[in-house]
Order: structure tokens, then C-alpha cells, then sequence
């Protein structure tokens, strides 16, 4: 009655082991590492440094680019020419919006802690107080708690020494690469055809015209993401300040701000622009517009982004299912911090792509031997 | 017949320029009037005299724009897309804060503040419905279409 067991063949047992090695070199790989995880620190230290300043220059490169083919379409070249116009004008559109955005963004901050600053403190040890959910009781021990721990106190002494230290190791390399990158664009777009030729060159022919095709819809893909995310960033970043200030919202234009900025975040983006304006309409009401009218601005904003706007100017290449966007926002930003974050929708639109593109390759050579044995006399 | 023919007929680069143009042209004096609104520009100017100036450039700009869609009309009649996505993604942009400066217009006007919203939402919903519409017939942008 027992049932007889199935020998193994002999290709399972060479795929079992193939598979065995790879994951015990995959692991010596990962031991070695740790053993020489300074130098490795070091190598990937420089390699950063290098490649940070060329990747945002790519990056930037994808939206001026199509510009400057605009300029050289309509006459105006030869390239330098045009690459001269177009520079002057993003320099001087980043100028005047410094210009006439900064006075407004210092004066409202100003106001807020000379005006309200002080009410928010008085909110929350006066009136939270009274109206504490969990009676004043439990109030008064958690800040007895606070008062007696130093929580806060210590908090404010660790961070002006963590943040001088950060300066070091953040801002000069952010002012390096801030410096580089004109420079980088200005080398990269006058001989934009060259280099990626250059870079084709490097690809064994008989890989060369595969390489080219997804490196074209990868450009697509990116440049497109790129382009569609700078305008909605800007037109619901305008359209929240003027609407914040239509309800009579207090320092509208910062808020209006943080949402245009955050909009790069796909649904986390949205809370964390969504929070300051109701926290501040919540303490301040009833002078201004209540919390729930500044919710549903919000929430009424991203509905029309998301269903209306975002549709229509990023097209289909990027509609990912919301699971996706979230686990590579989680996964891109705990590799990457902040760039990962705002990276993650096109990184992982990237990674779609070259995976369509590998399963079309396969689709194709499978149905080109299909054809070749259905031909075979 | 008749409607088949009229669907599938594709529109030349001049219809939708005359589109483009005009609905920019309704729309160019509430657009200004969110950017004075938003930098608080009627607290320098004399906001009545201000519109005035404004309305009287923008009857120059379309007189001038009119005439140069006229000049260009056979070249622009010889030019046709199979679909007009870009221009309207521009005419939804446009419409879109037209439509928040109308709600400014009405703002400096000094009418009531309560009654926004209602003004709002029913110049949205005839704006949405308009754009449906134009978008299907002219742009060959369907966005009710399922995928």
C-alpha cells in the first residue's frame, strides 16, 4: 500500500546544486564583504560621489534636452546657441522665483513665530490641558514625566552638535554636486548624440541593437515620469496656495509650498503636506478656516490630481498598482534616504520595463524557433 | 452615417489652435488675476485700474493672435495629428486656474466669500463637461474610454 517515491532525475539534482552553489558564493560574497566593510566603505564612498552629480545631470538632461531639439526643430542653432537660450532662461526663471518666493516664504515664517508661535506653546500647556481626552490628571504626569526625564531638553542639546556634524559629511558634498552640475549639463547636452553613442559603442554587437531599444524606452519611461511629476508639482503646489488662501488660510503660501514639494511623494506626500495646515487651522480655529473644510480642500486637491491630471500628462507608463509604489517607496528610501523616496516611482517603472522588455525578447525568440520548426521540411 | 463621418474625422492643427487660442484668451484675464492674488498685488496697485489695463491688453493680444492664426491658416490646415494629447493637457491647465481666477474675479468683485464653493462647483461641472466633449470630438482624447 506504500506508495513508491520518485526517484530524482539527474537534471533536477544538477539544477538543485547549481542553485545551492550560487547561494552559498552569494553568501561568501556577503561574508567577504563584511570582513572588508571599510574598504568597501571607501569604494562605494567614491563611486557615490561620482555617480550622484552624473545621475542628476542625466536626469535634468532628460527634461532640458527635448527644449533644446524644440529650439534646433525651429532654426535656432547651431547647439550651443540654443543650449545658451534655454540655460538663460532656467537661470533666470530660478532667480525670479527666489526673488519674489523668498521675501514671502521669510516674512511668513517670521509672522509665524513672532504671532502664533507663542499661542500653539500657550495651547499646549493651557487649553490641551483642560480639554485633555484622558482627564488632567494623566496630563500633568506625562509632563511631570517629561519635566523629570529632560526628554526634550536633551533632544534639543544632541541635535545642534548631530546636525554641525552632518554639515560635513552632507553639505559640502550637496554644494559640490550643486557646483558640478552646470558644468556637467552644459559638457553633456553639447554632445548628447556623441556620448551615447560612445556608451553604445561599449555594448558587443550583437547585444548593440536590444541595448539601444531599451535604453530608448527607459529615457521614454524617465524623461516622461520627470517632465509630468515638475508640472504637477507646480500647478497643485499653485492651485493649493490659492485655494488655501481663498478659505483664508494664515500662511497659505508656505503651506501651498510644502504641497507643491511634497507632491513628489506618491501618498505619503500628500499626509505629510496635509498635516501642518489642519494642526494649524485646528489651534488656531476659530479665527481661521476650520480643520475639516482645510481636510477636504486637501483631500478634494489630490482626488483631481490623481484621477484627472495624473492620467492625462503621465499617460499609462507609469500607472503601477498603489502596493507596488508603497513596498518600493519603503525599499528604495531605506537603501537611498530621501533621494530613494522621491526616485522610487521611476526606479521601479524602470525595473518594469527592462522586465517587459526581457519577457518580449523571450516571447519573440520563442515564437521565431516555433516558426523555424513549423518551416523545417 | 452622418455621426460615423463626424466621429472619426480628424481635426487639422488650425481647429485646435482656434480652440487653444481662445479658450486662452477667456481664460488670460483670471489667470493673471490668481498670480496678482497669490503675490498680493492689490496692495500696490489700484485693483480696478488694474483689470481695466488687463482687459484692454487682452483685447489687443487676440486681435493680434487672430490675425496671426489667419496669416498661418492654410499652413496650420495642411498640419494633422492622429491625436492632440499635448494641447490638451494645455487647455486643461489653462481651464483649470481660469476657473480659480474666476473664483478670485469674484473675490475683488466683493461678493460674498460663503458662496464660492457653489460658484465653484458649477463652473466645474460645466467646464468638465465642455472639456469632454472637446476633448472627444477635437483632441481625440477620450478619458470616459475604458482601458
Amino acid at each position: 500500500m506504500f506508495l513508491k517515491k520518485q526517484p530524482i532525475s539527474d537534471q533536477t539534482l544538477n539544477r538543485i546544486i547549481k542553485y545551492l552553489a550560487i547561494i552559498v558564493l552569494v553568501l561568501v560574497v556577503l561574508f567577504m564583504a563584511i570582513q572588508f566593510k571599510d574598504l568597501w566603505n571607501w569604494i562605494t564612498g567614491a563611486i557615490k560621489s561620482a555617480i550622484v552629480p552624473v545621475s542628476l545631470a542625466y536626469l535634468i538632461a532628460l527634461i532640458i534636452f527635448p527644449l533644446v531639439k524644440y529650439l534646433e526643430k525651429k532654426g535656432i542653432g547651431p547647439r550651443w546657441l540654443s543650449l545658451a537660450i534655454v540655460f538663460i532662461l532656467t537661470a533666470g526663471l530660478i532667480f525670479a522665483s527666489f526673488y519674489f518666493v523668498t521675501p514671502i516664504v521669510v516674512s511668513e515664517i517670521n509672522n509665524f513665530f513672532s504671532n502664533d508661535f507663542p499661542k500653539i506653546i500657550t495651547y499646549l500647556t493651557v487649553d490641551m490641558r483642560d480639554g485633555f481626552i484622558l482627564g488632567t490628571d494623566i496630563y500633568d504626569r506625562i509632563m511631570t514625566y517629561i519635566e523629570e526625564t529632560n526628554i526634550i531638553g536633551e533632544w534639543l542639546n544632541n541635535l545642534l552638535p548631530t546636525f554641525l556634524a552632518s554639515i560635513g559629511s552632507v553639505a559640502i558634498p550637496m554644494v559640490t554636486t550643486i557646483a558640478l552640475l552646470p558644468i556637467l549639463l552644459i559638457y553633456y547636452l553639447l554632445d548628447y548624440e556623441v556620448i551615447n553613442e560612445r556608451l553604445r559603442s561599449i555594448i558587443p554587437a550583437k547585444h548593440e541593437k536590444n541595448a539601444a531599444e531599451l535604453g530608448s524606452r527607459l529615457n521614454q519611461t524617465v524623461g516622461a515620469y520627470l517632465r509630468g511629476q515638475l508640472l504637477l508639482m507646480l500647478a497643485i503646489g499653485a492651485v493649493a496656495t490659492i485655494v488655501y488662501k481663498l478659505i483664508g488660510l494664515k500662511y497659505f503660501f508656505v503651506f501651498g509650498l510644502i504641497v507643491g514639494i511634497t507632491n513628489i511623494i506618491p501618498y505619503f506626500g500628500t499626509i505629510i503636506a496635509a498635516v501642518p495646515p489642519i494642526v494649524y487651522a485646528f489651534i488656531s480655529s476659530p479665527a481661521g478656516p476650520g480643520p475639516l473644510l482645510v481636510l477636504l480642500v486637501n483631500v478634494v486637491i489630490q482626488f483631481i490630481e490623481g484621477n484627472i491630471f495624473q492620467p492625462i500628462i503621465m499617460g499609462h507608463q507609469l500607472e503601477m498598482h498603489p502596493i507596488i509604489i508603497i513596498i518600493s517607496i519603503l525599499f528604495f528610501g531605506s537603501l537611498f534616504g530621501a533621494l530613494g523616496v522621491v526616485f522610487a516611482s521611476p526606479i521601479a517603472a524602470s525595473i518594469r520595463v527592462i522586465w517587459n522588455f526581457f519577457k518580449e525578447i523571450k516571447a519573440r525568440k520563442l515564437s521565431q524557433s516555433e516558426e523555424g520548426v513549423t518551416t523545417s521540411p | 452615417m452622418m455621426d460615423v463621418k463626424r466621429k472619426t474625422r480628424i481635426y487639422s492643427q488650425y481647429e485646435i489652435n482656434v480652440i487653444s487660442f481662445y479658450a486662452s484668451m477667456v481664460w488670460l484675464m483670471p489667470i493673471v488675476l490668481v498670480v496678482t492674488y497669490v503675490f498680493e498685488v492689490d496692495r500696490l496697485l489700484n485693483i480696478n485700474d488694474f483689470i481695466f489695463w488687463l482687459a484692454i491688453s487682452n483685447f489687443v493680444v487676440a486681435l493680434m493672435g487672430t490675425l496671426i492664426l489667419l496669416l498661418r491658416r492654410d499652413r496650420l490646415r495642411r498640419k494633422v495629428k492622429a491625436d492632440y494629447q499635448n494641447e490638451f493637457v494645455y487647455l486643461l491647465f489653462i481651464c483649470s486656474f481660469g476657473i480659480l481666477g474666476v473664483a478670485v474675479f469674484y473675490d475683488y468683485m466683493g461678493f460674498d466669500r460663503k458662496y464660492i464653493a457653489n460658484v465653484l462647483i458649477i463652473l466645474v461641472a460645466i467646464l468638465v463637461y465642455i472639456l469632454l466633449q472637446l476633448g472627444r470630438k477635437f483632441y481625440k482624447f477620450d478619458y470616459m474610454k475604458k482601458k
